[in-house]
């Protein structure tokens, strides 16, 4: 038994460990490419979201190069995401593959049914076993959405383009070694030594811009065409409205972007005060926090005929004008080019520096979300 | 939690109870619950005014204004909306939440009248009773109830109003699944009924929003009777029968219209209610997105029903689309005459 799962963002980091510690097979399939795109979008329905295309072609990949067991997490709505298994197990089947599909629906109705799959999957390892490989998966998470959070922070300020990413690279490396609780304890210390002694260019002045959007696309660097990156190197401190753990920890408290869900959904109500599906709701509720913190501008990330940021797209504008914010709302599909992007972006990012110049107060920092480690 | 917004409209409009004048757009849920909005918000004392049918001006204007990765139905709506704004002291958008438990309605229904809101500065007050069956019968009374006080300072009018539109409601989705379309359920319009007995029946399955609108469906349904068909929609499949079949899917189905319309579906084929299937999707449309693939497996898997998918988006052609549909009722009639003919050669045989 081969098991895999499709990309998205640093997922992948978080579940080679969780299966490695349990020493169960899986197979990692090969990096988002073109080609991913490609035979997703053509087994795919005609219109349905990218993620559902490209995750289809991770799991196509993935069984090419030899994956039989497939795992997904499902849900109860009211987004497409909920049906995500469901439908990307029957695309696979009209495509004529042969594979088993576990969607593992975290919820109390469903209980029985993850226990039962987990207790499939996990293939006689105990149940303690089970647990700790999860703990320290998630502990590696935190640390990894720690480190890319502060890489957001800093990249604007690399002497040499593309030094932060590099770092980046390899302090996930040393994460991904790390099998204890105590070599973690190292590499967090090492990984972020790595990140700070980044070359840094002091005479800058930055503008700073939040991320909003579908978390798909936010998540991961593929899909959004490097969107972060471009800004850092655009001169922004970026911060992001959602992170990995945020999403995997249900609390609501998520303690890497540091804002809890109550404070976003208040903040959204004044426009829009019912909850839509997806990350809907938090893209106009962080469009407004960041407004408050003292950002420069907002870019909004959106698959194309997304429903829950179709309608936050409808309503930025209001937020825009009212709280006088640039937003820039990215529709994005397999489609979109990256130069098309970089130029948008690069006009974005003279817009809102020009503001901080004249409009915003020069120099003022915005009250930062700390909870760095 | 939502309550925010109803209990606002009171104060918003002071003291002042007067006979206020309230649109409804006719568009999205217009369709299957306008009886009931009409006849509580008159028996509160207030003027209704509607949208009437789709044009090409109110389609063009909703096309500009909303978004562009929007659906069709939801641009529909929002020149319906813009062409009511000027007309009328209040917008009436409620938001439906939920239909009955673990199940949602789309997140653009959900979003709408927040959406209505930022369509365009000068929007009037956009009332919003927040319905969700999916919480207590409480919360729903009391977001009926903050609705009615915006009219009526007497507690018993407003439960009077709520039964009498109750009632109002059910006669009217009797009458719809006798097959009436809704213009003719609604005593609006006089014309033939959906089934009489032509030589053949067509399921047509789609949003009740999408199927009714005669513009930008261009008047399918008409044709199809024009065509010597009956038509089944999903309103005329019981109830029973739809949940039948949706409860046999491995996977759930969370949307409240989409598991009606699956279940149309295969009841449709199952019981072979119909010669042919179409099933009609607007463009952008995410949950039938999702559903279409599974729709055709299944229907498979129940024999071959022939079905047609008809994607409509605002720059549907009329003509690519005549062109089709008269295709496939030719197909439908050939093969027909052929069954028939098979039928009567066994007839004969035996
Ligand atoms: S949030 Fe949008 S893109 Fe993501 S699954 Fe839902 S509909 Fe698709
Ligand atoms: S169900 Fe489809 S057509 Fe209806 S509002 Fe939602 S996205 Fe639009």
């Amino acid at each position: 038994m081969k098991i895999a799962w499709p990309h998205m963002g640093s997922l992948e980091v978080v579940l080679t460990s969780l299966f490695d510690e349990m020493e169960v097979d899986y197979i990692l399939p090969p990096p988002s490419s073109q080609r991913t795109l490609e035979i997703g979008a053509k087994h795919s329905p005609e219109f349905a979201c990218v993620p559902l295309k490209t995750t289809v072609g991770n799991l196509i990949e993935a069984i090419e190069k030899g994956a039989d067991t497939l795992i997904m997490v499902a849900g109860k709505g009211p987004c497409r995401f909920g049906f995500y298994a469901e439908t990307q197990r029957r695309v696979l089947e009209e495509a004529g593959y042969q594979f088993r599909m576990f969607p593992l629906e975290f919820h109390w109705d469903k209980l029985f049914e993850l226990v039962k799959t987990i207790n499939y999957l996990k293939q006689g390892r105990s149940w303690a076993r089970f647990v700790r490989a999860v703990r320290f998966a998630l502990h590696k998470a935190y640390l990894v959405d720690q480190l890319e959070q502060q890489a957001l922070h800093q990249r604007w300020q690399d002497k040499q383009e593309g030094a932060t990413s590099a770092a980046l690279k390899k302090a996930y490396q040393l994460i991904r070694e790390s099998s204890s609780f105590e070599e973690l304890d190292r590499a967090r210390r090492e990984a972020f030594q790595l990140l700070y002694e980044v070359p840094k260019d002091e005479g800058r002045e930055p503008i700073y811009i939040g991320i909003v959007g579908e978390f798909y696309l936010v998540l991961d660097p593929f899909f959004n065409l490097g969107t972060e990156e471009q800004l850092g190197r655009l001169g922004a401190y970026v911060e992001r409205a959602v992170y990995l753990t945020d999403w995997l920890r249900p609390s609501g408290k998520n303690p890497v972007g540091g804002v809890p869900d109550r404070v976003i959904e208040e903040a959204a109500r004044p426009y829009l005060s019912h909850t839509v599906g997806g990350e809907g709701i938090k893209s106009v509720g962080h469009a407004v926090l960041f407004k408050k913190e003292g950002f420069d501008g907002v870019v909004h990330l959106l698959p194309f005929t997304c429903m829950p940021e179709t309608i936050a797209k409808g309503i930025l504008p209001m937020v825009s004008k009212d709280l006088d914010i640039p937003i820039l709302s990215l529709v994005i599909d397999e489609q979109t080019g990256k130069a098309g992007v970089a130029t948008r972006l690069e006009a974005f990012a003279d817009l809102a520096r020009f503001r901080r110049k004249k409009v915003n107060h020069r120099g003022m920092l915005p009250a930062f979300r700390t909870h760095l480690a | 939690m939502n309550n925010g917004d109803n209990i606002s409209f009171t104060t918003e409009l002071g003291m002042e109870k007067r006979s206020m004048r309230v649109g409804v757009p006719s568009g999205l849920l217009y369709y299957r619950y306008f009886p009931l909005w009409k006849s509580f918000l008159e028996y509160l004392g207030a003027e209704v005014e509607e949208s009437g049918k789709t044009t090409r001006a109110i389609l063009s204007a909703g096309v500009s204004k909303a978004e562009n990765e929007s659906c069709l139905p939801v641009k529909v709506f929002y020149g319906h909306a813009l062409a009511l704004k000027d007309r009328v002291d209040a917008i009436f958008v409620p938001r439906l939440v939920s239909l009955e438990k673990k199940t949602h309605t789309c997140p653009k229904l959900l979003g709408l009248p927040d959406l209505v809101r930022s369509a365009a500065e000068d929007m009037p007050m956009v009332i919003s009773p927040t319905i969700d069956f999916h919480r207590s019968l409480w919360f729903n009374y009391r977001a009926v109830y903050s609705i009615g006080r915006i009219f009526t300072s007497n507690p018993f009018r407003i439960i009077w109003a709520g039964i009498h539109a109750w009632r109002r409601h059910r006669e009217y989705q009797k009458k719809l699944a006798e097959g009436w379309e809704p213009l003719l359920a609604m005593g609006k319009e006089k014309g033939s009924p959906l089934c009489e007995g032509r030589k053949l029946r067509i399921g047509v399955i789609g949003h009740h929003y999408n199927i009714y609108d005669t513009f930008t469906t261009m008047s399918l349904l008409e044709r199809l009777k024009g065509y010597g068909a009956d038509i089944i929609t999903v309103d005329m499949v019981p109830d029973a029968w739809k949940e039948e079949e949706v409860s046999r899917l491995p996977k759930r189905i969370y949307w409240n219209y989409e598991r009606e319309l699956v279940g149309a579906l295969l009841a449709c084929a199952r019981r072979r209610l119909v010669d042919g299937i179409i099933f009609i999707i607007s463009f952008a449309c995410g949950p039938d997105s999702m559903i279409h693939i599974l729709c055709e497996q299944e229907k498979r898997r129940l024999g071959n029903i022939p079905m047609l998918t008809l994607v409509i988006d605002e720059h549907t052609g009329e003509a690519g689309l005549i062109t089709r549909i008269e295709a496939f009722v030719d197909m439908l009639n050939r093969k027909k005459k052929r069954e028939d003919r098979e039928k009567i050669g066994e007839l004969v045989a035996v």
